[in-house]
């Protein structure tokens, strides 16, 4: 390989993989310059991640080569990779909650760093390169995403590494957390540091990345440098069909009041109030810790929460626990896949079948042919990648974990479905099939509560949208006629139309 | 490609012998001991091996789903304790039939107790069961110590009936011990409630994410006192065959029943995180307990090294446990 101008810091050469039942990779090749930024598209269980945990030695990969830095890779270690200058930054984060910032950027190092003096003050250099003002000091379970993001960065950064990778780490972050983190990795580009950024949202892909591999089904379809892709011609090639429209038409037919929900009260949230109406989709839109996902699990009776009111068609409808509102009618997408909406362990089947165990119940029995029909009805509906029904939901690509969820629900057809961000690590294609399931729930009679960090997302689906901030409903907006701006600085606790 | 075949199939072989490590285990204990000690394998050691394992199978059996739902139970010994003095001393007022079912009440409702105290703090994770079962456990002893006066009852006091409890000590039906045909029933039915009803995968899925299993309508409350009840349901019907064999009842009776059934959940494969796990897993691992002391008795090592072997093989296994999760 010539070492030109643009000298490759990583080069992947014929990489394959295969899972009982999946061949992930197959004879993927990618150059990665240094000092560039490398973006990777690619549709859900496209083969991103397997690719970078094959990097950091996570797996093992069946055949190929990796060459990094002028060294080839063979049997690495997470830790081993580290340490030769290949970080990670998963979408989970990887840190000790129960430990500060500083412990964590210089985790395991205490001693070479001479106690906790030296610890903090090198964290603090790593930071102030980054133009991170966290306090060292701090408790990790104390920080924001975006901050924690930064952590992991600066801990990158800590083994002098040449190439982080970045697996959607935008997925959880605002708009103004998602420009900090287009600084810095401008900053580290500069540094002279290469990254490679996977990530669902093409407007970031478009933004900062240099070049672009487009994987499917395993394999690289297409590197080029950014400039020489259109928008449409990098989803035609993630998909392999042509999409128009990024979202559909909204609902057209709202009808009366299907619910109302009066004074939610509770130490984050002030005097909640609001309706939903049958065939609408109503957004929530605020800051991260603005109290919009409160708002819902209070509704859906997630947390214990006590005093308000729920009017169900003109019906007081007490909801005291999550079974109680799923009785009355409601679908919960939580925000959290992990830790709230999935037993990893457990089969796909199962995952989906969860909420809908009166279905194929009789006198306490399970039926697990129903089961069976259930989750096959729902992976078909939803195409989830999977081999089978039976694997563990854990093996499935982050993408196609969601769809799990979102099956779930389906399942029941539920009149009233609140999503908090239903389409977290879903690509192009399928959050387009998702916004079509949506809007055939509402126009079948029902309603959608939707919560997403994607604005846009939010203003091109929502026949009505409500502005949170600080646990207030400030604002309540038609989309179709206001502008995102507007709307914006109601969020951000400027005056809206109503308050 | 062939490299990469022999790989993979070297990894499912490893997989096997891990699922499998008990029974593999059980086999070269049996082997080894036959060995060096002949009359291992006479009828004689092999009944009392039957008999041994009766009532730790039964409590195992049980504390099967409270690890299986994610929680543990330490209260066992206590339970025991408990139902073991109650259920003899009403035999002579109340006739035993009364007495064997209210022994089997006493024991379920120990259970739901202690799920109820759990549900009511909120004590959600294992490690508050832990500590609350624990106190629990010496409540229940020491009822068991005031209601008995500190004393053993013995079976020979008794001028009433007693045959059933007789026939559960040392009776058999043809070739099988009555406790051995107990075992089977129990066992049957618990694996019907493991594979096929709805309530054994609402525990299953609470052991599995407790948050994710209560957000998509699962009563994980129920599933609590459910596993709790069984939980004590089973200890108490161990304790009916323990002193039916040994014809007494002291109040302490139960003592290291709790943490030997664990072993033998643990041992089995089932996993102390919760969701996954079997009672046919359950029944090899108190095999390879029941086995192993076995074992050790005829090679004649003091009880302390038993004990000392005993803490070493649960600390192992749950190492095991823990890597397997990594
Ligand atoms: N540990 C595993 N065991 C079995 N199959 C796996 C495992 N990990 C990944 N797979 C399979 O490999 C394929 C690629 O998955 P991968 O996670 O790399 O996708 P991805 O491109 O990152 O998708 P997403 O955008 O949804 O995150 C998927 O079909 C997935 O089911
Ligand atoms: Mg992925």
């Amino acid at each position: 390989m010539d070492s030109g101008g643009s000298e490759v810091i990583l080069s992947i050469k014929d990489v394959c993989k295969s899972f009982p039942g999946v061949k992930a990779l197959d004879k993927v090749s990618i150059d990665v310059k240094r000092a560039m930024v490398h973006g990777i598209v690619g549709e859900n269980g496209a083969g991103k991640s397997t690719l970078m945990k094959i990097l950091s030695g996570v797996y093992e990969k069946d055949s190929g080569t990796v060459v990094f830095d002028g060294q080839q890779i063979e049997h690495t270690t997470p830790q081993q990779s580290m340490q030769r200058g290949l970080a990670i930054i998963y979408q989970e984060l990887n840190l000790v909650n129960t430990m500060s910032v500083g412990e964590n950027v210089l985790l395991g190092r205490f001693r070479e760093m001479k106690g906790m003096r030296g610890t903090h003050a090198k964290a603090r250099e790593l930071l102030d390169r980054i133009g991170s003002k966290i306090g060292t000091t701090r408790l990790v379970s104390e920080l924001s995403v975006s901050e924690k993001q930064m952590v992991e960065i600066a801990k990158a950064l800590s083994f002098e590494s040449k190439l982080i990778i970045m697996d959607e780490p935008s997925s959880s972050l605002t708009a103004e957390e998602m420009c900090e983190l287009v600084k810095i990795i401008q900053q580290l580009k500069d540094q002279g540091i290469s990254i490679i950024y996977i990530s669902h949202k093409l407007d970031e892909i478009f933004e900062f990345c240099d070049n672009v591999s487009v994987m499917r089904d395993g394999r690289v379809i297409d590197t080029k440098p950014k400039s020489e892709f259109t928008r449409n011609e990098l989803i035609m090639q993630m998909v392999g069909r042509e999409i128009e429209n990024e979202y559909p038409e909204r609902p057209q037919r709202v009808g009366e009041v299907l619910m109302e929900v009066r004074s939610i009260n509770t130490r984050k949230l002030h005097d909640v109030s609001f309706s939903l109406h049958k065939g609408e989709i109503l957004g929530f839109v605020g800051l991260v810790g603005a109290g919009r996902t409160e708002i819902v699990r209070a509704l859906f009776g997630a947390d214990r929460v006590r005093g308000h009111q729920v009017l169900i068609e003109g019906k007081p409808t007490p909801i005291l626990n999550p079974r109680d509102a799923i009785g009355a009618g409601f679908g919960f997408i939580p925000e959290d896949r992990k830790l709230q909406g999935l037993v990893l362990p457990f089969s796909v089947e199962s995952n989906i079948s969860m909420a809908s165990f009166r279905k194929f119940t009789r006198l306490g029995f399970l039926r697990k042919s129903i089961e069976k029909e259930i989750g096959t009805r729902q992976v078909k509906a939803l195409s989830v990648k999977t081999p089978s029904t039976k694997v563990p939901v854990v093996n499935l690509s982050g993408g196609n974990q969601q769809k799990c969820i979102v099956g779930r629900w389906l399942e029941i057809s539920p009149s009233i479905l609140i999503m908090d961000e239903p389409t977290k690590g879903i690509d192009v294609g399928a959050k387009y099939e998702i916004y079509m399931l949506m809007k055939d729930i509402a126009e079948r009679g029902g309603a959608i509560i939707l919560i997403s960090s994607e604005l846009p997302e939010v203003l091109n689906m929502s026949n009505r949208v409500l502005t949170v901030f600080e646990g207030r409903i400030t604002g309540e907006f038609d989309p179709k006629v206001t502008s995102a701006d507007k709307i914006m600085s109601a969020a951000l606790g400027f005056d809206g139309e109503c308050s | 490609m062939t490299v990469q075949g022999t790989n993979s199939a070297i990894r499912v072989g490893a997989s096997i012998l891990r699922d499998y490590l008990v029974l593999v285990m059980i086999a070269a204990l049996v082997a080894l001991t036959a060995l060096i000690e002949p009359k291992f394998l006479s009828p004689e050691n092999l009944t009392n091996i039957m008999f041994q394992f009766g009532p730790l199978m039964m409590v195992a059996l049980g504390t099967t789903f409270v690890i299986i739902g994610g929680f543990i139970d330490l209260s066992i010994a206590g339970t025991i304790n408990l139902v073991a003095v109650v259920t003899i001393s009403l035999i002579q007022p109340m006739g035993q039939v009364p007495a064997l079912l209210t022994g089997l009440a006493t024991g379920t409702v120990c259970g739901a107790l202690n799920s109820v105290l759990i549900l009511s703090s909120g004590a959600l994770t294992q490690a508050e069961a832990l500590f609350m079962t624990f106190g629990l456990s010496t409540v229940y002893s020491a009822i068991a110590l005031l209601y008995s006066h500190g004393s053993t009852m013995h079976f020979w006091d008794i001028t009433a009936s007693k045959s059933i409890f007789q026939a559960i000590g040392s009776g058999s039906l043809g070739f099988l011990s009555w406790s051995f045909v107990i075992f089977l029933i129990s066992l049957a039915a618990l694996w019907v409630f493991q594979e096929m009803t709805a309530e054994g995968r609402a525990v299953r899925l609470t052991g599995g994410n407790k948050t994710a299993a209560r957000l998509a309508g699962v009563r994980i409350s129920r599933s609590i006192v459910v596993i709790y009840a069984i939980g004590g349901f089973m200890a108490a019907l161990g304790a009916i065959v323990l002193f039916s064999r040994v014809t007494t009842a002291s109040p302490v009776i139960g003592v290291g029943y709790e943490t030997n059934a664990i072993l033998a959940v643990v041992v089995g494969g089932t996993t102390l995180k919760g969701g996954k796990g079997s009672v046919l897993r359950t029944v090899m691992g108190v095999l390879l307990v029941v086995l192993m002391s076995n074992c050790l008795n005829l090679l004649g090592v003091s009880t302390y090294l038993q004990v000392v072997a005993e803490g070493a093989i649960l600390t192992f296994a749950i190492w095991l446990d823990n890597r397997k999760h990594m």
